[in-house]
């Protein structure tokens, strides 16, 4: 834990100190950009109503000398209304009943306010080989409601596209051609590196496609909700990713096998497919299956659920199909259904938005959340059904 | 005197050929020669992408633009509004391969090329109008109508009809071109579905010479169905530059 506190205090050194030489060096050339995000969110659950509302500001700084790019956010998240939740309330009642009382105050959790570095780093590139430290963007895989290589973020597949934090790590990027390139990362976060991620990915463009492999190793931390423990474990990772099209159809792929030290091995795919109409019209789907998940809902435990809500699983259960069905009903509004549905369990979640561009660089988004599942299943009404309200001004 | 009849008579034979020549161009002629007006080795530009919707609000995009081999290799990256500062599409073989960039995520995206069809940023243009530099070649088969003045200039004025089989997104498209710069004045595009139906005209004009090569500084494309129009203006124009191909690659779309 020491090495690690003390690659990221470096890291911040080094972004900070760069930031500081070309503040004073050449401070009107630093770029200075970002959003303020008001959100406002209505949950509707067993009879009661909830608000729990957030802003969110994310102020961006860049600079560029020659090849070497300066580039950091801070984000800082208030949040009112509802804070304080217990994770149990959401479980089903026969999952909830198996916690032990005296347990029952470990599941609870609050939203607080938030000061944080989003990413930090600095990038420095010639024509072919690219060198990033520190805390960056990373999100492999060609899925858009998930993606099995990506060990790194915990994506929402009721809301995909919103942005991930950063990981902390040094990468390299080579490129030997125009569509081939290698990239390897390492990833600082346990005290040494045996332990730390190692990932290389080689991709590579034949035709209309472009196919990527990947291995990686890193430490794998699973909760186990019955004794409030955690199996710190090695898991190696091999993945490949395709895109192109067949067709006329957009097609893309992407696999991962994981070989755990003392768990049990898994995998898990996804396929999807994507077409455009003349209309406008456009529709996305996707099947995943994780074999991690459950094939059927009797089968969901305690930790099958908490798993998920953390992040350490992608899904509850199996198989699942996601779909995405867009149209553009006016100039700057466009609107959106995305669902998703589990096969085991036969739940769905439907999620209508509206997005419109109300001012040049204002964006209003408005979002549906509907749980069909009974008492149980993976998307179950127990959930919540709601609005969300997210305005987003750039600057 | 012989020798001066001599001459009058060379004079008067070239004349004739040279008319004779220009009588006989052909439409593919005038189509090759009109893109390659167009797509110039490389270039290199500011646009600044004005758009008028139907209730009349105007959103307003500035972008980088490259191009290479006579356009069949092209990146566009934003360089404002804030809300699309960053992203970057690079469109390669004519945009048939287009790849985006989305800063915030880091992350590059390969579109299938039914994604030609979408609007780029919800303009009049399609990301097929912007990348096929080829398509009036590949695409579609060209007549010439006739001659015709368009805009206040004498114009080739030609029919092309899409090939078969081909997943054009026009059926049919009227094009004007200037006989002198052979710089389009006019292109109407005609719906996939059908032929008759106007779907779209674009408006090229302010050519100005650009590094020894006419430019046409501003299109504008009126787009008949939806009642909206976008406006491209060159800020900055250079063709003689030397653009490496790395920039054509996702390490290049990152920078």
């Amino acid at each position: 834990m020491k090495d690690k506190a003390f690659f990221n205090k470096l890291i911040f050194f080094v972004v900070v100190s760069g930031f500081a030489i070309i503040s004073y060096v050449n401070a009107e050339e630093l770029d200075i950009f970002g959003y303020f995000e008001p959100q406002f969110i209505v949950l509707y659950r067993e009879g009661e109503s909830y608000q729990m509302n957030s802003d969110k500001l994310r102020v961006d700084l860049q600079h560029s000398v020659r090849e070497v790019e300066f580039g950091a956010d801070l984000v800082y998240t208030l949040y009112y209304g509802k804070k304080n939740w217990n994770a149990l309330d959401f479980l089903p009642d026969v999952i909830r009943s198996e916690v032990p009382e005296g347990m029952q105050s470990y599941f609870l959790f609050s939203f607080n306010d938030t000061l944080y570095l989003d990413n930090t780093y600095v990038k420095m590139s010639n024509s072919r080989v690219s060198c990033t430290f520190g805390k960056q963007q990373f999100s492999p895989g060609t899925g858009y409601f998930s993606n099995p290589v990506d060990v790194f973020n915990s994506k929402d597949a009721l809301d995909p596209t919103y942005e991930q934090t950063g990981h902390n790590g040094a990468r390299m990027d080579i490129m030997f051609s125009s569509r081939t390139n290698l990239m390897f990362l390492y990833s600082p976060i346990e005290s040494d590196w045996t332990n730390s991620g190692k990932l290389l990915r080689f991709k590579i463009g034949l035709s209309h496609f472009d196919f990527t492999l990947s291995g990686y190793e890193f430490r794998d931390h699973l909760t186990d909700f019955y004794s409030l423990s955690v199996i710190n474990q090695r898991r190696r990772l091999v993945g490949c990713e395709f895109v192109g099209q067949l067709f006329g159809l957009g097609v893309w792929g992407e696999g991962a096998y994981s070989f755990l030290d003392e768990s049990d091995d898994f995998y898990e795919f996804l396929v999807g497919t994507d077409y455009t109409f003349e209309s406008g019209f456009y529709f996305l789907l996707e099947y995943h299956r994780n074999e991690r998940g459950e094939t059927s809902y009797q089968d969901y435990d305690i930790n099958d659920w908490l798993r998920f809500y953390l992040g350490e699983n992608k899904t509850i259960s199996r198989d699942q199909m996601y779909g995405m069905f867009s149209y553009p009903i006016a100039d700057l509004i466009n609107l959106q259904l995305l669902s998703v549905l589990s096969f085991n369990d036969g739940s769905a979640a439907i999620v209508p938005v509206i997005d419109y561009n109300i001012f040049e660089n204002v964006d209003i988004n408005i979002m549906g959340n509907i749980y069909t599942g009974s008492e149980g299943n993976a998307y179950n009404s127990k959930l919540g059904n709601g609005l969300v309200i997210r305005a987003r001004v750039y600057f | 005197m012989r020798k001066v009849l001599f001459v009058f008579v060379l004079i008067v034979c070239f004349r004739l050929m040279a008319e004779d020549k220009e009588e006989k161009i052909t439409a593919e002629e005038i189509i090759e020669t009109m893109t390659e007006t167009l797509n110039p080795e490389q270039s290199e530009a500011v646009m600044e992408m004005t758009i008028i919707t139907s209730s009349n609000q105007e959103r307003t995009f500035v972008y980088k633009a490259y191009s290479k081999n006579k356009g069949e290799k092209s990146l566009m990256k934003y360089l404002e509004p804030g809300r699309v500062k960053g992203q970057t599409v690079l469109m390669l073989n004519n945009a048939d391969d287009i790849w985006m960039y989305f800063p915030r995520t880091n992350r590059v995206r390969k579109l299938a090329t039914h994604a030609k069809k979408q609007k780029v940023q919800g303009s009049d243009f399609s990301y097929e109008d912007m990348g096929s530099s080829n398509e009036f070649i590949d695409d579609y088969n060209s007549v010439l109508i006739g001659e015709e003045e368009k805009e206040e200039k004498l114009c080739y004025k030609l029919g092309l009809t899409k090939k078969e089989g081909l997943d054009a997104g026009y059926s049919y498209l009227m094009v004007w071109v200037e006989k002198e710069s052979y710089v389009p004045v006019v292109i109407s595009y005609y719906h996939e579905k059908d032929k008759n139906l106007l779907e779209k005209e674009l408006v090229l004009s302010d050519v100005q010479t650009i590094d020894g090569i006419p430019a046409p500084m501003e299109m504008v494309m009126y787009n008949k169905l939806d009642d909206t129009k976008t406006t491209m203006r060159f800020r900055e124009l250079a063709y003689d530059v030397n653009l490496s191909d790395n920039l054509f690659t996702e390490m290049g779309m990152k920078k």
